[in-house]
């Protein structure tokens, strides 16, 4: 037992020698050499997010300068915590982090920052400046924009069911609270909602709940793709569907976009996942180029009219409508 | 609650059917049944529609609940239904929609992969005396991740992307179609058809077979079931590999009602079905219960869930009442000295 467990020690000794010697023997950022990135994601469990690390792998398979080694925290924000100490520990080039929350994370992203590790942060924010680069969409806009592009379609006036998202979560709250203010002022009613979690089967639950109880129901405004699919089923094993517009949010190729291929959604908002961009970004750090310090990603709304153009931009909205910028340090 | 009763013979009749756990388990039904008609949502629990869904939406839940039955009687639990399920979904979809596989040979894969891991928690369990609660904990995890690892982590619908990164678009096979439609001029759902087929299967082994008799004996007294020759090892390992197959059966209801393979389908749903069993009257400590008991306890978990939904209760409040009155319908059950 002894002799192995020495035996395991002088290999491990070993290998760190090697690696060091690696990574100190020649200038960084070649292919032979690349640059390390850190990718912490937050919860690989949703499509979107699984799409964001696609997006990721994509733009980084491009660029041979840089290596993107990846770690999922299974939506735990203490073992995101922990991977991020990994990667500072390990010493990684630049680190990215789409944070489950704000507040426990903002600590450890501080200490890596200050350690002279570049920090982009993509899609949730955290508490104060320590970062290099925020990246992220606004999930305020999208609903307002929603809201909006729902009571043109209806003309100012109809039956809305909506399925909200986990509502203790920001983007179930924004994309609630900006939709009703994109359908104020206007005789649209929100006669039926409930939370469906994100979760398909949960929205096709609620929906037959509505339809059992409204025989009215002009438009569903789902927070997710899912749920709008979801709430379609439902429609359609009542025989309803053809009476009802849906709507949702997300507009992944593969959900949204596909459910308006197939005449299922009559639109879907795109809520970018910035993983490309993050790449860019990271690659301007590493060269030593500047960055602005916030880039808020445009979103596009595809219908069966413009998605074989590849859907549509979202004009830009007030600033009254921005989104509430978390405390900030020194102001 | 027993209103007082003058005449005695009366009061022994209605304390004498308040020993069966079935009378027990349909009074806690009616309770929930009342709630449901008194608030009704605007008279939408007075239509057919709203029971027809309900019976849909829990359907699979029951199905869960047949398995789970079956391993709860022989005083054991298991944990990995819901990852089960999600597993068995991801499979379903992927040999029907990806590969184009006839139904009727992916419909058996599918049941037989779920009652294999059935069978390896069974003989984690039996063989090598790793506690219920511990083997199947590790099925649930592992099978989750062989769900994750199988569909890359997307779920597999019927749109597919090809090695460049476009997507190709298919149709939805026919026999989600089919798992999906209503018979009876749409009254009722294919899927709560297989639930009340599950039933009958495992009402069968429960109540009419040899096996049966041996998982209560186990359940009951598992080294004196042993000791006068029932075959435990064989029969606990039965027990979980039912239950891996009825996990399969319900897994591939929901990729057919969700036209789709989520792997992170059935979240939980382990959980719904406990309480389902429990609810019913089907005792945790083993050898006491049927599958009777557990189709009254979907109907009261379906019925509450549904009256919450019709009312469009937020979901904070939801949860707090279903906690009350789970506590509630079991205290209600509790035999009366």
């Amino acid at each position: 037992m002894k002799k192995t467990r020495s035996m395991l020690v002088g290999i491990a000794i070993v290998l760190c020698l090697a690696l060091t010697a690696a990574t100190w023997s020649a200038e960084k950022g070649t292919p032979e050499n690349p640059w390390v990135i850190g990718m912490s994601q937050c919860n690989l469990g949703e499509p979107w997010r699984v799409q964001m690390n696609a997006d990721i792998k994509s733009a980084a398979d491009a660029a041979p300068s840089i290596k993107v080694i990846y770690k999922d925290a299974q939506n735990d924000t203490l073992r995101q915590r922990a991977h991020i100490e990994e990667f500072i520990g390990q010493g990684v080039d630049l680190l990215i982090v789409s944070p489950k929350e704000a507040a426990p994370l903002t600590p450890i992203i501080r200490n890596a920052y200050t350690n002279k590790i570049p920090v982009i942060v993509l899609d949730r924010r955290v508490v104060g400046e320590d970062y290099t680069c925020f990246i992220g969409a606004d999930n305020k806009k999208i609903g307002e924009a929603a809201g909006r592009w729902i009571a043109g379609k209806l003309n100012g006036k109809g039956n809305v069911v909506e399925l909200k998202g986990l509502m203790t979560t920001t983007p179930g709250q924004d994309r609630n609270s900006g939709f009703r203010k994109g359908i104020e002022g206007t005789e649209i009613k929100v006669i039926f909602e409930a939370d469906m979690k994100w979760l398909e089967p949960d929205a096709r639950k609620e929906m037959e709940s509505a339809l059992a109880r409204f025989d009215k129901i002009d438009l569903v405004y789902g927070h997710n793709d899912p749920a709008a699919h979801g709430a379609y089923l439902a429609a359609k094993a009542a025989g309803r569907e053809k009476n009802i517009i849906f709507v949702g949010i997300d507009g992944l190729v593969q959900e949204g976009q596909a459910y308006i291929k197939q005449n299922i959604l009559q639109a879907s908002f795109e809520y970018p996942t910035g993983g490309k961009e993050a790449i860019e970004i990271a690659l301007k750090i590493l060269k030593g180029e500047t960055v602005p310090k916030e880039i808020t990603l445009k979103s596009r709304v595809f219908t069966p009219e413009n998605l074989e153009k590849g859907g549509e931009w979202l004009p830009e909205m007030p600033a009254s409508s921005a989104p509430a910028q978390p405390a900030k340090k020194e102001q | 609650m027993i209103p007082l009763v003058s005449n005695t013979s009366q009061k022994t009749f209605i304390s004498r059917l308040m020993q069966y756990p079935v009378t027990r388990a349909i009074l806690a039904l009616i309770v929930i049944f009342v709630i449901g008609l008194v608030f009704n949502g605007g008279g939408a629990f007075f239509k057919w529609p709203a029971h027809r869904d309900m019976l849909r939406q829990y359907s699979v839940f029951g199905i869960l609940a047949c398995g789970m039955t079956i391993v709860i009687i022989t005083a054991g639990i298991d944990l990995s239904v819901g990852s089960m399920l999600g597993l068995s979904a991801v499979v379903f979809s992927l040999l029907t929609i990806h590969r184009d596989w006839n139904p009727w040979h992916a419909i058996p894969a599918c049941i037989a992969m779920g009652a294999i891991l059935g069978v390896v928690s069974g003989g984690l369990i039996s063989r090598f005396r790793i506690q219920p609660f511990i083997a199947t904990l590790a099925m649930m995890v592992f099978a989750r991740g062989l769900a994750k690892f199988i569909s890359g982590g997307m779920k597999i619908s019927t749109s597919i992307q090809q090695a460049d990164g476009s997507y190709i678009y298919k149709n939805d096979p026919a026999i989600f179609k089919m798992i999906d439609s209503r018979i009876l001029d749409g009254n009722l759902a294919v899927v709560t058809l297989i639930f009340i087929f599950c039933l009958f299967i495992s009402w069968l082994i429960l109540s009419r077979l040899r096996i049966g008799r041996y998982l209560y004996a186990i359940g009951g007294n598992e080294e004196a079931a042993r000791l006068s020759g029932v075959p435990v090892i064989k029969a606990k390992i039965f027990a979980y590999g039912m239950c891996g197959l009825f996990s399969a059966i319900a897994g591939i209801c929901q990729a057919a009602q969700e036209y789709q393979g989520d792997p992170e389908a059935g979240v939980s749903y382990e959980l719904t079905a406990i309480a389902i069993a429990v609810i019913g009257g089907t005792n945790l400590m083993g050898g006491r219960g049927s599958i009777l008991l557990t189709l009254f306890g979907t109907l009261t978990i379906g019925y509450l869930d549904k009256i919450l939904s019709i009312n469009a209760v937020s979901e904070a409040g939801r949860l707090m009442l279903t906690g009350v009155i789970i506590v509630s319908a079991v205290l209600l059950q509790r035999r009366r000295k």
